[in-house]
């Protein structure tokens, strides 16, 4: 699944990172490889951006970037994160980008400029998990 | 000491963002150090030194990056500045709490040849964190030596000199290069060895570090090899090494260089790192929940931002008042003691006049920037980001934007250069375009006086609305620069939230010395020019009043006042000869001149005299007023009678008073501002930002004008 589409409070493992260019690079560079485990802390109002701690650091992400993050959601507590508190029990499932579904640009909510769409970031073919 | 060791050290120093690296610096060097740029671009480059033992350290601090690509200027900076300067040690910085992804831009460094010795910081947060670094084994598996030091308390300083000296001198563990798993390993080796095939290109360019930024597809590299005697065969080599590697991971071959560096970081820290009791993130965890909750965080970040104003302008008017007297006293002062005339003139009007009144802005912005700098070292500002990257996005913005838009309600010349830590150009233009529409210390006196003449009941609100009025104009302006001039990939945002940390005065105050120090210098040099290129405009040509016109206008002013005492009358007199002078002056003849263009805004000439001025200093648009309408020269302390006189002017209405409120938000900024600007972004944009701000200036205030009066509210 999709990092956008994960839950607050979720772990996950990354299994690969689908933005190509500088972007992806930026983001394995900040650690988001395939196999770095992480969680979701809380996710901003109105599709803002992520807070999500991985390798040990925390760092802010927006949904658009997100959505390119394949990871596996663990269910199983991994060593290090399991005692993150977690934010925003009331807003669970409320940011779902089409229930596992393919991404839908249409389906985005209230966008004006800076949209990630209009970035030819996701131009590439993929495959869910 | 080795004979054959050098009398002087020179040491870059490096490391993430976050990571306690200017506080180590601070550590380092003391005291003494240097500010300045590094050569062509705009980013900061601190220099200082320390010596010991007979022997001198000479620091250069490097910009704070996650890595060594070319993906911001401040990587660009970092890396060319290893390449050309090739320092004899370099000083990696690392965040003992967050050591995987601080060891990678090590790595990094590693493979330029040159020794490098890691500073484990931070290491007594890591032990409160229950974190348990064996920093030899770290330092003997990654081949290089690493020292825990607390840079806030200066722990581990000396221990980290000697590890500088020792590789210096050539002692200590051997080079060991990052290893990068057998299948890269085996085309890094072959590429390394074609490079390497050249003597003379070997010497100049690190070869494994070339291999490797090959196999990343890196540009700079690949201009590199151009100088390459076999620049074909290196090329042709590397372009099977990447796709055999793209084949075999089935990924970009940059990619799998990025998680090869994390790989090889796991296992050196799982080796030598041990988390020997949970990780506490209560503090911080606990501030989060509040600051950052998905709904709360952004009416807190504007009651935040509310709160900094209001103890801005509350402990900011009592030296504000001080300093003004002060100026106003040496200019009387200064008056008395040198002769009437062109030189008194020219000191007490032009310059005391123009830069002083800069200056007593002064307190204000110490006060505002000294706030802004404690949440930023506290570490508010990611929140900040977090709170408004969602508004500030829709409209082609960042969430990073932040900083410099409220810096802008301080004075526009240090929000201009702190939009420096936005990453690319686009943004950094986009938000550099945000900052005259945010009301700066110095228009709030031009809107106090015109909200105070027209509006006595609601003057309060009517300058909130101002402000706000800017605050939308600036995101909605946005919206239409990103749409037309600023097209273009938004840039993502990947912002590192830093834990909380407690501010450190010298820290703080060094951010407002910096700040500060920024303003003082515009009003120095660019103001004091202004201002005496403004006073010459509005002293030349001089009008020589007519034999004994000074007593006639006087017994005028007295037979028409019976009940006036002879001072009130000869003070009118003074006036208006003063104002007939300034009639008659370049300025007076070139506000006439453009009045055409000010007629359907509802203004007259000396509203375009007024704006005029104002381009040295906005808060100048009041004192040139106060000469305009006759009510004296020293306008600060007497605005009631100038708020009398405009009132009383027939072509003044609310409505009018309004507009050029509006006129004097939007018009271009100060020349301190616009020559900052040319110097972040050329004369391309300054042209740009005079013409935008200029144009809708205009048109706002010509269609507000226009439709309040078909309104009738004229």
């Amino acid at each position: 699944m999709r990092l956008s589409e994960a839950r607050v409070g979720q772990d996950f493992e990354i299994v690969a990172v689908r933005i190509p260019r500088e972007v992806g690079r930026r983001l394995a560079d900040m650690g988001f490889t395939e196999g770095a485990r992480g969680r979701i802390v809380r996710g901003g109002a109105f599709r803002g951006p992520l807070h999500i701690r991985i390798r040990d650091y925390d760092v802010l992400l927006r949904r658009c970037e997100a959505a390119g993050i394949e990871v596996l959601p663990l269910y199983i507590e991994p060593a290090g994160v399991s005692e993150i508190p977690v934010q925003g029990a009331s807003f669970r499932g409320r940011h779902r980008n089409g229930a596992g579904g393919r991404w839908r640009p249409g389906h985005r909510g209230w966008r004006l400029g800076g949209a990630c769409r209009d970035s030819g970031v996701f131009s590439r073919p993929e495959g869910g998990v | 000491m080795s004979a054959l060791a050098p009398r002087v050290v020179r040491v870059a120093l490096a490391g993430n963002p976050n990571s306690g690296k200017t506080t180590l610096f601070n550590a380092l060097t003391g005291a003494h150090h240097k500010v300045g740029n590094y050569p062509g671009v705009t980013v900061e480059k601190r220099e200082g030194s320390r010596v010991r033992r007979g022997r001198e350290f000479r620091f250069v601090d490097l910009p704070g990056t996650y890595s060594l690509t070319a993906y911001s200027l401040d990587e660009v900076v970092a890396r060319d500045f290893i390449l050309d300067e090739r320092p004899d040690v370099i000083v990696d910085v690392l965040d003992s709490t967050n050591l995987e992804r601080n060891l990678y831009l090590c790595l990094q460094f590693q493979e330029f040849g040159i020794p490098v010795v890691g500073a484990l910081n931070m290491s007594d947060e890591a032990e409160a964190k229950g974190i348990e670094i064996d920093a030899e084994g770290l330092g003997t598996v990654l081949g290089l030596p690493m020292v825990k030091t607390v840079g806030s308390r200066g722990i581990g300083i000396e221990e980290l000199l000697d590890a500088v000296e020792a590789r210096a001198e050539g002692r200590g563990t051997e080079l060991r290069m990052p290893g990068y798993g057998a299948e890269l390993e085996t085309r890094i080796d072959g590429l390394q060895a074609l490079l390497d095939s050249d003597p003379a290109f070997a010497s100049r360019h690190p070869g494994r570090w070339l291999a490797v930024k090959l196999l990343e597809k890196d540009e700079h590299a690949a201009r590199i090899v151009l100088g390459h005697p076999r620049t074909a065969e290196i090329e042709e080599t590397a372009r099977q090494s990447v796709s055999w590697v793209e084949r075999h991971f089935g990924k970009d071959a940059e990619i799998v260089v990025s998680e090869q560096r994390y790989g090889y970081i796991r296992g050196a820290v799982r080796e030598t790192v041990r988390v020997v009791r949970k990780p506490d993130f209560s503090l911080t965890e606990s501030i989060d929940k509040l600051i950052m909750h998905p709904f709360l965080a952004l009416p807190l970040f504007a009651g935040v931002l509310w709160s900094v104003f209001q103890l801005t302008f509350l402990i900011g008017q009592y030296p504000m008042g001080w300093l003004e007297s002060l100026f106003e006293r040496s200019g009387a002062a200064l008056g008395s003691v040198l002769p009437d005339g062109l030189l008194r003139s020219l000191v007490v009007d032009g310059i005391l006049g123009g830069v002083g009144g800069v200056f007593s802005f002064v307190p204000l912005i110490v006060i505002l920037f000294f706030l802004l700098s404690i949440l930023e070292d506290v570490g508010y500002m990611s929140r900040a980001a977090f709170a408004t990257d969602r508004i500030l996005h829709t409209f082609g913005l960042h969430g990073q934007s932040v900083l410099p838009m409220m810096l802008g309600f301080g004075c526009s010349v240090p929000a201009i250069l702190a939009a420096r830590t936005l990453k690319s150009r686009r943004d950094r233009i986009a938000t550099i375009l945000t900052i005259p529409f945010m009301s700066c210390g110095a228009k709030l006196p031009v809107y106090v006086l015109l909200a105070g003449a027209f509006f006595p009941e609601n003057a309060a609100n009517v300058v909130m609305l101002i402000y706000a009025i800017g605050v939308a104009l600036s995101l909605l302006s946005s919206l239409l620069l990103h749409s037309t001039v600023l097209r273009g990939e938004p840039t993502p945002f990947v912002l590192e939230l830093p834990p909380y940390r407690a501010p450190t005065l010298r820290g703080v105050l060094w951010h407002v010395r910096e700040k500060t120090g920024q303003y003082v210098k515009k009003a120095g040099t660019v103001i004091l020019a202004a201002s005496v290129l403004i006073w010459a405009l509005t002293a030349f040509p001089a009008r020589t009043p007519a034999p004994g016109e000074a007593e006639y206008l006087a017994a005028l002013y007295a037979s028409e006042h019976p009940r006036a005492s002879a001072d009130q009358a000869e003070a009118w007199a003074e006036t208006s000869l003063a104002t007939a002078a300034l009639e008659y002056s370049a300025a007076g003849r070139l506000g006439k001149f453009i009045e055409p263009a000010f007629r359907p805004l509802g203004f007259d000439w000396r509203v375009g005299v007024a704006t005029l001025t104002g381009f040295a200093a906005k808060e100048v648009v009041v004192s040139t007023l106060g000469i305009l309408y006759r009510t004296g020269l020293d306008e600060t302390e007497e605005s009631g009678t100038l708020k009398e006189a405009l009132r009383a002017d027939p072509g003044f209405s609310p409505l009018t008073g309004f507009v050029l409120m509006l006129f004097t938000l939007i018009i271009p900024p100060c020349f301190a501002s616009l020559a900052t600007v040319r110097a972040e972004l050329g004369w391309g944009w300054l042209g740009f930002v005079v013409a935008y701000f200029l144009v809708l200036g205009w048109a706002i205030g010509f269609a507000v004008y226009q439709v309040g009066n078909l309104a009738g509210l004229g």
